[in-house]
């Protein structure tokens, strides 16, 4: 059996009353990618702090490899890579000095960080910038240094608050590439994405999430195969065409619409290729489901604020 | 169970005045001008300008009697710009401590080592104004390199109290109200331009309470050489306040960072 290394019961957060988590639980094995999935405001960024001691928990109990936050913060995140929503690099230094600071505050001598640095900084293909002060860089850069800056002291935990935001879909899939290495060694992830593909590819587990409380849980693969049919067709309403069409007498297939979008689900895909010919569809778009339709079904297709 | 390894508090502390010194000496020219300049602009305005008509003062000149005194307000004023405005900046508009903490630095080793790091640079701002006025021959006593000691020690003070205020400002104008509000009168009521024995009763009794005041004590009394009994109390006054002000300031900004 695997080991247990986060382990969360009954977690909860309130700001001045408000409760941005509202007593989630969940269980993150070792070197397992778990992902939480949710809409803004959901409370994945709080769950987050909590774990890497930023934020004291409210209620409930947290346990990382059997320690608290509350009496161990300083094991807990020396062991933790964090990679924040929000870049937080220091503008008043360099990249190369930015890497260094940060190790310092691990406690790593010169013999460790500087071949560190140099292998990280290559993989990124940041190299050239070493020396450029922070607001020269690309947004992508900047993302692609936190990045780098979170694996400076081989970290056995690291969240990854929307990692891949803002960058190019090279660089998201080297990122993608070089995550699944450092899960194979043994490194447990967290990770938190709008990207819902960058969920399926990467997670193990996940939870979505929705105002502070978990909704679904589960392998991301076994989630959509429970709750979705196999495929489903998307097409465009326009004037002559009513979704109540669908609707009826079609015991088979599940239909959703959302404004002039329509969505029929169906396990079988020559079912929906007839009745796109019956109705004489022709901007129709057949697909397998994907967990991008689980979790707007959980969580509405519509903004929820 | 798995290894930890955690650095030990020295280091944590010092790995944080590290962040500031770099930063600070990127710039060093443009940082280190102010201190070895300031003195000689105030000291000329007053010696060729106010000095001419003002006799001795505590048996010295008038522009030596500023002079030291200024070793000491020069440490108050770099400590409490740096965790003014330096600290606000960092907190609100460079997310510097969301990065730092989610490190093995705690609250504390941060805020401490800022503080530190605020009494090194009042100790290099007194010791650079020392040796100006040393050039103008303003300083009797080889005890004068204890000095920038005091200024040190006064800087973590005016450090610790700058990171109260800025634990409960919302918009850094604030600070207007507490450098032009708090610190400028210290400046002028701590005997640095005039003896404190020469103000209306009522200030002296304030003078007591401000820190600044037995700074310049005790650092006139190591220029000059000649040591009273009252140099003994501001030194105690010092060494209590220093502590009780850095653990108010950090336990402040914990409450306004960790929410
Ligand atoms: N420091 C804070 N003070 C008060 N409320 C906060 C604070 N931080 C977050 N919240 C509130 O907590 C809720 C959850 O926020 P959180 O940042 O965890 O969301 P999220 O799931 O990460 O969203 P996003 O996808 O937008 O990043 C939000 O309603 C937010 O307004
Ligand atoms: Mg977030």
């Amino acid at each position: 059996m695997a080991q247990i290394v986060i382990k969360a019961k009954n977690l909860s957060k309130s700001y001045n009353g408000f409760n941005s988590v509202n007593g989630i639980d969940f269980e993150v094995e070792s070197s397992q990618c778990f992902g939480f999935l949710g809409p803004n405001g959901a409370g994945k960024t709080t769950t987050m702090k909590m774990i890497y001691c930023l934020s004291p928990i409210t209620e409930g109990e947290l346990k990382i490899y059997d320690m608290t936050p509350e009496k161990c913060a300083a094991k807990i995140k020396s062991i933790i890579g964090v990679v924040p929503q929000d870049n937080n690099l220091d503008p008043q230094l360099t990249v190369g000095e930015n890497l260094v600071i940060y190790a310092r505050f691990f406690g790593l001598p010169p013999n460790l960080y500087k071949p560190r640095i140099k292998e990280l900084i290559s993989f990124m293909e940041l190299d050239k910038k070493m020396d450029s002060p922070i607001r020269e860089l690309s947004g992508g850069m900047k993302r692609r240094l936190v990045i780098l800056r979170a694996l400076l002291h081989n970290p056995r935990i690291l969240i990854l608050d929307e990692p891949t935001t803002g960058l190019d879909p090279q660089v998201r899939h080297l990122i993608w590439e070089k995550l699944r290495e450092l899960k194979s060694s043994g490194v447990t992830m967290l990770l938190t994405t709008h990207y819902l593909e960058e969920a399926s590819q990467l997670c193990d587990q996940l939870v979505i999430m929705d105002k502070g409380r978990i909704l679904m849980a589960g392998n991301p693969h076994k989630l959509v195969a429970e709750h979705l049919s196999k495929y489903v067709m998307e097409l465009s309403l326009n004037g002559n065409l009513c979704a109540d069409q669908f609707r009826f007498d079609r015991p088979k297939c599940y239909t959703e619409v959302y404004g002039s979008r329509c969505y029929v689900y169906s396990d079988s895909e020559q079912f929906l290729s007839l009745t796109a010919e019956e109705f004489n569809l022709e901007s129709k778009l057949i697909r397998n489901s994907t967990l991008e339709d689980l979790f707007l079904k959980l969580t509405g297709r519509g903004l929820s604020q | 169970m798995i290894e930890i390894h955690v650095p030990g508090f020295f280091q944590r502390v010092f790995s944080i005045f590290l962040r500031h010194q770099k930063c600070y000496c990127k710039h060093l020219f443009s940082n280190g001008f102010p201190p070895f300049v300031e003195p000689i602009v105030f000291l000329a305005a007053i010696g060729i300008g106010l000095g001419r008509h003002i006799d001795n003062i505590a048996g010295m000149k008038y522009s030596q009697f500023v002079a030291s005194g200024l070793v000491a307000s020069t440490a108050m004023f770099t400590a409490t710009f740096e965790l003014t405005y330096g600290t606000y900046v960092r907190m609100e508009f460079e997310n510097i401590y969301d990065s730092i903490l989610s490190t093995p630095i705690s609250i504390f080793d941060a805020f401490l080592g800022e503080i530190l790091w605020a009494g090194a640079k009042g100790f290099f701002f007194s010791s650079a104004v020392l040796l100006v006025i040393s050039l103008l021959g303003f300083v009797n006593s080889p005890f004068c390199v204890f000095a920038p000691f005091i200024g040190g020690a006064t800087a973590v003070i005016y450090g610790a109290l700058a990171l109260i205020i800025t634990s409960w400002v919302k918009d850094i104008n604030t600070f207007n109200f507490y450098i032009t509000g708090c610190c400028t009168p210290m400046f002028f009521l701590s005997g640095i331009i005039l003896p404190i024995n020469e103000l209306p009763i009522i200030f002296q009794k304030i003078s007591y309470f401000i820190p600044l005041t037995h700074s310049v004590n005790i650092i006139r009394s190591l220029l000059l050489g000649s040591f009273s009994y009252s140099v003994f109390y501001d030194i105690i006054f010092l060494a209590v306040f220093m502590p009780l002000c850095v653990s108010l300031a950090i336990l402040c900004i914990k409450k306004r960072l960790i929410v």
